[in-house]
């Protein structure tokens, strides 16, 4: 993102206006109003990194928006040290809080992450309401403001020149105070969010099997963005105390809480800068619905939900579609230098059992490096179970699979790709709104390694479409590339012919022969027999999950059992 | 001593009856639309304040004035809820879950602070299910209200049971909740399974709230608090799973009534959501987990 994109031009032209009426209002209010504009983007630029990145939808933000607020009042008023310490204790303070609790939220099916986040906000208030230290239900009282007077700048000598002392009132001083908060916060939303890391965020959130296949694992980015998020929820909650003077157990409430997620949604969800936008439209709200009184929530309500229903990826999203994202720089396409060998896949004993379904019953076979290993059986036979237990999306019960001689029993999915295995699914997921580099790109070690993999599967001049843009065959190729971006040293499919036309599937066979020739192991489970059956060294048949036949295509072909299972007569002939 | 046990369980009793009214309607929305409904609580909320409108326009010397309100809360609530769905689901059919609970917040705010900015935020008295006398069993006196509150939760949970589990309509709705795919595929109308599962949700919804209104008053900010308990019900009870919620409530409202009377109804409520948390930390799927089933 070093190139400047249109659509932050619009922003500026944005923040220009926001400047303009500021100076040209200039009274107090206008700036307690703009402060508190950069407050609650401070807080909401936080949150876009859990509920739009991560994809949880925490309600724990305005607790830290709390916490901060009470960890620098506290420090300032009750232990009487500097503003300054003050408000880095609601940085690190919150930012600690968020640490400790990712892990285990972040593990939460979804529908539990928001009553998991609901349920210690909850614990927050009640703390803040009950608890001796936080001043109960008053609140704290007398929080040292930021700046008490104006500051004076000046006069300047310079040479012979003088330049007049520059009086700056108080307010001004606060507003600029919070408004590089507001600039610090986006400087650190990108930084955690910069290049491959969006594609690998994005992955993690919208294709999260693919994530696991493709060695992609989320526990750092969920402890960072977590620790941020809270960090800067605990910030504007604090700069918010010393601007109010008062922290009351309000800092809690559910109602700070909403508004950030009003906020975001509104902004475009994921968009640290589409939430600055939203602050700014929805903060000044209340003002303008003054006659609602304390009732200005039903504003945001009404807001909230249309802005839900008619514009589902919120502001930014809406500029998107007029200014969309440039295409990645597309890179010269490089064969990784370090060649990794091919490793052989020996798979023993392997048993899945769902409930009271074998699903997969003592399968052994091995697909050593150099060759191609066709699995057939009809539906329901065990093979994608197989797949999954190898790649590692399901636990075996039983049995042991080894990769280069390593055992893989006890590794979790996200390791399996470091040891050399790759997968591509039947029904891949993709991350939406990514280009077809970035997505290819996101387990290699470089773009210009993604770039050589898109040209094997024939992608290359679609590297800076959106994927969107894909048709249902690019994109089985683009899984395709995306597992052998990872230079995988063993490579497993599952059904990549189906729904590809004669021509593509006969690319796809010289692919998977060159690949094997290579020196990878490569493991295919097909349908189409003219397809797997001259491509394949061996054919391994799979029968209500046991292994019924194994051996050259010609052999299996012609085993009765195989016929009768699987072929059909007609097949032998 | 044994009066004072007797009218202790009596209470938990009811409060864990009317609970699992309110979990009954949360997970309903969740089996019909796979998203929770937060404004669930405000709808038991706005059930309580159309039971004191509903009450005030009856003559003050009407006897049983809360079961003759009852039916009048279950209409106007079954009609709350079609609008709920109309503009909180409808839209964003295909939108991900998310987006239907966030709707639901939205709507949420609109009713609570609609309710607070129309009528004031003052608590306000609800009508007695019968009056306000006491019944005696056995020298032990215990509050009408009561008995009538466990009377009338009992009757309209084992109607919802018969509707749900002898009826034809009640087998498409849990079809319809378990795969609405495979629902729709065999020519059930989701859409109408839908709408009717909002309504039935809201409709218990207001019951509850009529029944709450008269022993603990009725506030326009109440409605957070019970949803929140729906919530934790279906941690205990299994997401999704109807009568395992109804029963976490039960078990909720027991726990929350003895340790409140223990020691005091902050530390209850404290204990409560510190408990979920436990269980969420070291069951993330729930006390009793959920139905399994994915394919990569």
């Amino acid at each position: 993102m070093t190139r400047f994109d249109r659509r932050d031009g619009v922003y500026l032209a944005a923040a220009a206006l926001g400047i303009g009426g500021v100076v040209i209002a200039g009274d107090a209010y206008a700036l307690r109003i703009a402060s508190l504009v950069g407050i609650y983007a401070i807080a909401a630029i936080g949150y876009q990194l859990v509920f739009g990145r991560l994809g949880l939808l925490s309600l724990a933000q305005g607790a830290f928006f709390g916490l901060g607020a009470y960890a620098s009042a506290l420090l300032t008023v009750s232990a009487g040290l500097p503003v300054p310490v003050g408000l880095a204790a609601a940085v690190v303070v919150p930012a600690l809080a968020a640490a400790v609790i990712a892990l285990p939220i972040a593990r939460l099916e979804s529908h539990y992450v928001a009553l998991a986040t609901l349920g210690l906000a909850q614990l927050a208030l009640l703390a803040a309401t009950n608890l001796e230290f936080t001043g109960g239900a008053n609140g704290i009282y007398g929080v040292p403001p930021i700046v008490t007077n104006s500051i004076t700048i000046g006069p300047l000598d310079v040479g012979s020149v003088t330049i007049a002392a520059l009086v700056v009132p108080g307010g001004w001083v606060t507003l600029i105070s919070v408004w590089f908060g507001v600039l610090a916060a986006l400087l650190v939303a990108r930084a955690v969010t910069r290049g491959d890391r969006s594609a690998v965020l994005a992955t993690l959130d919208n294709a999260p099997h693919a994530a696991a296949a493709l060695g992609l694992n989320g526990t750092t980015a969920r402890l960072v963005l977590f620790a941020v998020a809270g960090g800067l929820g605990g910030l504007a909650g604090g700069l918010q105390a010393h601007g109010l003077g008062v922290v009351s157990p309000a800092v809690v409430g559910f109602e700070v809480m909403v508004t950030i997620l009003a906020i975001a949604v509104i902004g475009g969800r994921g968009s640290p800068v589409g939430a600055v936008l939203g602050a700014a439209l929805l903060i000044p709200l209340p003002e303008v619905f003054r006659f609602l009184e304390g009732s200005y929530l039903i504003a945001y309500g009404v807001v909230l939900l249309a802005a839900i229903i008619l514009m589902p990826r919120g502001l930014d999203g809406w500029l998107r579609d007029w200014f969309p994202r440039r295409a990645p720089a597309v890179p010269a396409p490089r064969q990784s230098t370090s060649k990794r060998p091919g490793k052989p896949l020996v798979v023993q004993g392997l048993v899945k059992r769902f409930g009271g379904l074998t699903a997969v019953d003592g399968v052994s076979f091995s697909v050593p490096a150099g060759t191609v290993v066709g699995l057939i059986g009809a539906n329901g036979s065990g093979k994608t179970t197989t797949l999954n237990l190898i790649s590692g999306l399901e636990r075996p019960d039983a049995g042991q699979i080894r990769l280069g001689g390593e055992p893989l029993f006890e590794r979790p999915a996200h390791h399996r790709r470091e040891l050399g295995l790759a997968r591509s699914f039947q029904h891949p997921e993709f991350p939406t709104g990514l280009f077809v580099l970035e997505v290819a790109a996101v387990a290699a070690k470089d773009r210009a390694v993604a770039m050589a993999a898109l040209g094997r599967v024939g992608l290359a001049d679609r590297a800076t479409s959106l994927v969107s843009a894909l048709g249902a065959a690019e994109l089985r190729r683009l899984d395709l590339a995306r597992a052998l971006a990872a230079e995988p040293g063993a490579l497993i499919l599952d059904e990549p012919a189906a729904g590809l036309t004669a021509e593509e599937r006969a690319a796809l066979a010289v692919l998977l022969r060159d690949l094997a020739t290579a020196g990878l192991a490569v493991l295919v489970v097909d349908h189409g027999m003219d397809f797997l059956l001259p491509l394949s060294d061996r054919i391994v048949c799979l029968e209500a999950g046991k292994v019924i036949a194994s051996g050259p295509p010609e052999t299996v072909r012609q085993n009765p059992a195989v016929i009768a299972a699987y072929l059909g007569s007609g097949a032998a002939a | 001593m044994i009066e004072a046990a007797a009218q202790l369980a009596v209470n938990a009793v009811a409060l864990g009856a009317v609970y699992a009214l309110v979990a009954l309607g949360f997970v309903l929305v969740i089996g019909a639309v796979g998203a929770v409904n937060f404004a669930h609580g405000e709808l038991v909320m706005l059930g309580g304040m159309v039971a004191v409108g509903v009450a005030s326009l009856l003559p003050a010397d009407l006897p049983v004035p809360g079961l003759l309100v009852l039916p009048a809360v279950l209409a106007v609530m079954a009609v709350a809820g079609l609008f709920v769905a109309g503009v909180a689901y409808a839209p964003l059919r295909r939108a991900p879950p998310t987006s239907v609970f966030i709707a639901t917040i939205a709507l949420g705010l609109i009713i609570q602070h609609g309710v607070t900015a129309g009528i004031g935020p003052e608590p306000r008295l609800g009508p007695p299910m019968i009056d306000s006398g006491t019944w005696h069993f056995a020298g032990i006196g215990l509050a009408r209200q009561q008995l009538a509150t466990i009377a009338t939760a009992v009757a309209l949970i084992v109607g919802v049971h018969i509707l749900l589990q002898r009826t034809r309509f009640g087998r498409r709705l849990r079809a319809a909740a378990q795969d609405s795919e495979m629902a729709r595929a065999i020519g059930i109308r989701v859409n109408v399974t839908v709408a009717v599962s909002f309504a039935l949700a809201a409709a218990l919804a207001g019951a509850a709230g009529l029944l709450l209104s008269n022993q603990y008053l009725v506030t326009p900010t109440d409605g957070a608090m019970l949803m929140l308990k729906a919530y934790v019900a279906t941690v205990i009870g299994g997401w999704g799973r109807i009568w395992g919620a109804a029963l976490g409530a039960f078990a909720i409202a027991v726990f929350e009534t003895l340790v409140a009377a223990w020691t005091s109804y902050l530390v209850a409520e404290a204990l409560l959501y510190v408990g979920v948390l436990a269980v969420l930390a070291f069951r993330p799927k729930g006390l009793f987990g959920e139905v399994e089933g994915r394919r990569a």
